[in-house]
């Protein structure tokens, strides 16, 4: 796990083919699913005309074949007309109607136009003028011909004559005329079930109808046939005309359903689209946090290690590794003792381990592992729960940090406070010598002049042979005496002060402190001719410290204090020590009525090497400080009331 | 007297006693202040001498020096500078300003009082000197003149007539100027203006 490979990149269409192609897809679709409906009605339409002209031509024939049979029957009779009797020419026609309802009469006509013998409803009537028309064309061409259909009067039946020329010894000598009422030759050719689903007539060339059958209604106009009967000398054409009108477009629930389909799958598609968007863009950002994590941890100095509630290593980042000296693989999925475990530890390792099974972890110590090549690394290490995305502890996570650069800074540390203390301690020192040399010559000069002055009675009173007198000479060596003890206090305080000793924690009381050190503060405030004051509660209880070193803190308080008198009126010199207890610390403070702290000075105040006087050192304030904390107390200063600064130090008091 | 002036209670008694078995009469002053607030007001017949300590919280003994010769009494009143360590240079400073003398601590308290005589001897003599001169200012222009022709040795008469004025008149101005100079004789008058 210490290298982080990205998964392996599908293949996908890059750019706008990514998007283009499903799109282009989807209206193909929709256009294949417009066209076919279309298509499909289109070919059912087809289907129906090409069924229609196909009727149209059965029923033409099926016309045809009636006309024809006639035309047989009336050519048979003409060639009987010159042998057979009459009533026998008679009678066929009579039999002809018969049998062909459609033919409304038959007459034999001779060359005038007269006729010669009929067969029908009504005796002879004219010939019509298109009929005659076609009789003379009959005549000239000598071939048989219809004539154009025509009614007798306005709104009758059409009407269409045949007429057969009869030609005898090449001489013209009439006609036989056929006339067929074009209704009932509709009625009788047409089948029922073609004319159940169509308007049939018969047209002239005009277009004008004259003979039609519509049984059932007439017809819609969107399924048409016309065709010409091919009459010789008429122009009479068929023309049939659907009842049923043009397929609808969508005609059945299946293609709704299709259609509902496809819009509910263009629905589900764009919904797939835009979860699949929003589905990456997730994913990317999951991609690049994930990078942007494994960066980091990659990274880190601390080392990040991972345990499941086993305890087992689940995962190191690679500072870890660097740590313990250890590769990854040799690291995740170890279960303790752990590789790195050193032995003289093994214990608390042990004790840990079994708190982390029993579910409580101390979230921060300090222990130390153990590498490869037998060193030791010093670590702090910090511990959390790990908890999965369902709220679930699925184990811990540690950060290690390597504390040895810290541990050899803290010990150097150490040693340079300590080498400071020594040397803070030879600088008071010398400040405090050539006060000493001043302040012995005193007690000095007052044991001398007393002695002197002694010696010079004793001298005296020989001379003149008098006795000596003891009252006056009494008072002056007990003074010169006292002088005496007060320069051997002197020396012996100081000598105590020098005597190089390790810093032994004792029980100290304040009062005991202050007067052991009295001496030298007073030789600090001779020099500025400074009052001092000391007030200490006589229950105030001891405080567990190093002797020497409360001594220096207080030395370096009160000469500070001290030389911040200098400048002000001497009646306002006044250095006062005042011990107490507050909150279960001894507190002391020191304060005196000098010049103050200015703000820029009081941010630097505990800095090294930083003085405010041209000779100091700057590290009076600092090894203050420093000494204090080391015995768990706090050094602050503050604002005296009265004018000037209070410096106070407080440490735990020893029950 | 001696007049010592130390902050130093024990150098100051230590002092006075010792000057007591010298048998010169001491005074000790806590303060600078304290001294100068008294001093010029009394002179001693038998002299006087300051012995003055130069480190004191109040004001320092050169101070108080510089104040002694700004008022015209360091003639009346030597100063001998008792020094501590390092004071030196500024104490040999003082003595070319007029300084009587100056002894670093710790010194030779018998040396240090035949130094004290001597310099009360100085305050003495010096105390003669301005009482003379006190008195001659109380004379008037013509006892002045007259003065100086007895101190020629002249007789009265050749007074009177190098002055132009009578006898009498003479013998009044002899008279009152005996009288304002405290003598009895002219070789008594002769003795202390010499």
């Amino acid at each position: 796990m210490s290298t982080f490979a990205p998964p392996a990149r599908p293949f996908r269409l890059g750019g706008p083919w990514r998007w283009l192609l499903p799109l282009l897809l989807v209206l193909l679709f929709l256009a294949v699913l417009l066209w076919l409906p279309w298509q499909a009605r289109q070919m059912e339409s087809n289907e129906r005309q090409e069924q229609l002209i196909a009727d149209t031509l059965w029923v033409e024939q099926a016309m045809r074949f009636q006309l024809t049979r006639n035309e047989d029957a009336l050519l048979t009779l003409r060639a009987d007309l010159a042998t057979e009797r009459r009533d026998a020419v008679r009678a066929r026609m009579e039999q002809m109607r018969k049998n062909s309802h459609e033919l409304l009469r038959i007459d034999w006509i001779d060359a005038a136009g007269q006729a010669v013998l009929s067969s029908g409803a009504d005796g002879a009537p004219a010939l019509a003028p298109v009929s005659r028309e076609a009789a003379e064309l009959a005549r000239k061409t000598e071939r048989p011909r219809y004539s154009e259909p025509y009614s007798q009067t306005k709104g009758a039946p059409g009407l269409m004559d045949y007429h057969l020329p009869i030609f005898r010894d090449g001489r013209y000598t009439g006609s036989l005329v056929g006339t067929y009422s074009l209704k009932t030759l509709l009625d009788e050719t047409v089948p029922w079930w073609f004319a159940q689903d169509n308007a049939i007539s018969l047209i002239d060339r005009d277009d004008g109808a004259v003979a039609q059958r519509a049984a059932a209604g007439p017809g819609r106009g969107v399924y048409t046939h016309k065709r010409a009967l091919d009459l010789p000398g008429s122009t009479l054409r068929l023309a049939t005309d659907s009842v049923k009108g043009a397929p609808r477009l969508l005609p059945n629930l299946l293609v709704g359903s299709v259609i509902a389909l496809a819009l509910g799958l263009l629905a589900s598609l764009i919904a797939l689209w835009r979860h699949i968007a929003r589905r990456l863009a997730a994913e990317g950002a999951l991609r690049q946090q994930m990078a942007f994590r494994t960066a980091m941890e990659n990274s880190l100095v601390t080392g990040l290690r991972a345990r499941d509630l086993e305890g087992r290593v689940t995962y190191v980042n690679p500072a870890f590794c660097q740590i313990v000296g250890l590769p990854a693989d040799e690291l995740v999925g170890k279960a303790p003792p752990m590789p790195y475990w050193a032995p003289e530890a093994m214990a608390e390792y042990q004790q840990r381990f079994a708190d982390v099974l029993a579910g409580h972890i101390k979230p921060q110590f300090e222990t130390i592992f153990q590498r490869p090549d037998g060193s030791r690394v010093p670590v702090m290490i910090f511990e959390s729960p790990l908890v999965d995305s369902k709220g679930e502890h699925t184990g811990w996570m540690g950060s290690i940090l390597d504390i040895s650069e810290q541990k050899r800074v803290e010990e150097l540390n150490r040693q340079q406070q300590e080498k400071l203390h020594a040397s803070a301690r030879l600088a008071t020192m010398g400040e405090i010598s050539s006060m000493l040399a001043h302040e012995l010559n005193q007690p000095l000069a007052a044991i001398s002049s007393y002695t002197t002055g002694a010696l010079n009675v004793l001298g005296r009173a020989a001379d003149e042979g008098t006795g000596v007198d003891a009252a006056l000479l009494r008072p002056a060596l007990e003074k010169a005496g006292a002088q005496a003890q007060r320069a051997g206090q002197i020396i012996r305080s100081v000598h105590e002060f020098v005597k190089k000793r390790e810093p032994v924690r004792q029980r100290v009381d304040i009062a005991n402190l202050l007067a052991g050190i009295h001496t030298l503060i007073e030789l600090q405030a001779r020099k500025y001719f400074v009052k001092i004051e000391t007030s200490v509660p006589a229950d105030l209880p001891p405080v567990s410290a190093d002797r020497m070193m409360l001594e220096q803190v207080l030395l370096n308080l009160t000469r500070n204090a001290i030389e911040a008198m200098q400048e002000v009126a001497p009646e306002r010199r006044l250095l006062r020590i005042a011990a107490g207890l507050q909150h279960g610390q001894v507190e002391v403070a020191v304060s005196d009525h000098g010049h103050g702290i200015a703000a820029d000075v009081a941010e630097r105040l505990f800095s090294p090497f930083f003085s405010t006087k041209a000779e100091g050192m700057g590290m009076g304030l600092s090894i203050c400080r420093t000494a204090v904390e080391f015995h768990g107390g706090t050094l602050t200063h503050r604002e005296n009331p009265g004018g000037g600064t209070v410096f106070s130090f407080s440490l735990p008091a020893q029950q | 007297m001696l007049h010592i002036v130390d902050d130093e209670e024990a150098v100051r008694d230590a002092l006075a006693w010792l000057a007591q078995s010298r048998g010169i009469a001491a005074r000790a002053h806590a303060s600078a202040q304290a001294f100068l607030d008294e001093a010029g007001t009394r002179f001693d017949d038998q002299g006087d001498c300051v012995l003055l300590d130069v480190r004191m919280p109040d004001i320092n003994g050169v101070a108080v020096f510089d104040q002694l010769c700004t008022r015209g009494l360091a003639a009346r009143l030597p100063v001998i500078f008792l020094t501590g360590h390092g004071d030196v240079p500024m104490a040999v400073d003082t003595l070319k300003r007029g300084a009587f003398d100056f002894f670093e601590k710790p010194f030779n308290d018998n040396q240090l009082m035949d130094r004290v005589e001597q310099a009360l001897a100085l305050s003495r003599e010096a105390g003669g000197t301005a009482a003379v001169q006190a008195r001659l200012a109380t004379l008037s222009a013509r006892e002045r003149e007259v003065l100086d022709l007895i101190l020629t040795g002249k007789m009265n008469k050749v007074i009177a007539d190098k002055l132009g004025i009578s006898m009498r008149t003479v013998e009044v101005h002899r008279a009152h100027i005996f009288d304002k100079m405290q003598v009895k004789t002219a070789v008594e008058l002769a003795g202390l203006l010499k």
